[in-house]
């Protein structure tokens, strides 16, 4: 336990900027007119594919043109 | 200046579909997920268990050189994917929709229209790759010891190098054909051919482009700059130079018979 609240202070911001990255794909998810693919599967990649899933969300997903 | 207007542009719309905000935490978590992982290597193997009992884990011997290469190592598969699949559609997404066409009828040259559009994507790639590195060598610092300033802005600038020949060729490929998916495709292929062929010749060829971050980490080691690498550098920056200067050939001619 000591030993995993001497590493929070370390590991917190990749969590953090992970977390980041998936509320930034969520609202941009919801913001969108048009995805590539229903909007329910992309939430459910962006929130369970870590880190994976939100970049495959704003490469393949947003519609761009 | 039509030029600033491209660039601004580029800008605005990559603001809009958040490019500005992922690219750059994108590249945090690429540059420092590996020296993070291998710091707790021990206590992960020791959480995942199955190790036989009595098993006595040490804590890998990693210099802080090692360390940081990690984040090169990445940022040269992950890194490159997500710098290639951002610019696959910036000039043959335009091409596909008509955009070019309403931009190019307009008194705009090709090469401007070509390099503000790459200017854009470098700059967007450069910010994200600075904040990433910079994350970088602050945990570097912190778990496995000091890298110089000297160090950290050398490995900086030379693999930065490496980064705009990825840009510019993928722009190039941009203007051959007009689907970005084939772009993306196109050239992640190139890139790993030149990959393999560095690796066959490395000897005969010391001054091949895709040997810089071998030539960074023989740099690091012993504190000087190989020649190798000025020389790899250099035919890197020739032939970004060069693939910029034939898609703007290849887009005239294209468009032009259109």
């Amino acid at each position: 336990m000591g030993e995993i609240l001497n590493s929070l202070p370390i590991v917190a911001p990749l969590i953090l900027v992970q977390f980041l990255l998936m509320i930034i794909a969520l609202i941009s998810l919801i913001k969108a007119e048009q995805t590539n693919g229903p909007k329910a599967m992309w939430a459910v990649i962006v929130i369970f594919i870590g880190f994976i899933g939100p970049i495959l969300f704003f490469i393949i997903g947003r519609r761009q043109y | 200046m039509q030029w600033i207007t491209i660039f601004k542009k580029e800008i605005l719309e990559d603001w809009r579909n958040y490019k500005w905000i992922w690219v750059p935490l994108v590249f945090i978590v690429i540059c420092i997920m590996d020296p993070i992982s291998t710091y707790y290597l021990p206590q992960i193997l020791e959480s995942v268990g199955g190790m036989p009992e009595g098993t006595v884990l040490e804590p890998p011997e990693v210099v802080p050189s090692q360390a940081i290469m990690m984040s090169l190592t990445e940022l040269s598969m992950l890194g490159v994917l997500v710098i290639v699949a951002i610019s696959m559609s910036v000039i043959a997404g335009e091409r596909k929709s008509g955009v070019a066409e309403l931009i190019l009828v307009k008194p705009v040259s090709y090469f401007t229209y070509i390099s503000a559009k790459w200017a854009e994507k470098l700059l967007l790639v450069f910010t994200s790759y600075l904040i990433g590195m910079l994350a970088s060598w602050y945990y570097v610092d912190l778990l496995f010891g000091q890298i110089t300033a000297g160090q950290f802005f050398s490995l900086f600038f030379f693999y930065l190098i490496w980064l705009i020949f990825v840009i510019s060729l993928t722009i190039f490929y941009n203007t051959i054909v007009k689907v970005p998916g084939l772009v993306l495709t196109l050239t992640v292929v190139t890139i790993m051919a030149m990959s393999a062929i560095n690796q066959i010749f490395s000897y005969r060829m010391p001054w091949f482009p895709n040997s810089i971050s071998g030539h960074i980490t023989k740099m690091l080691m012993e504190n000087s700059v190989p020649n190798a690498l000025w020389g790899a550098v250099s035919i890197t920056i020739i032939l970004s130079v060069g693939l910029l200067i034939a898609s703007n050939f290849i887009l005239k001619t294209k468009e032009m018979a259109d």
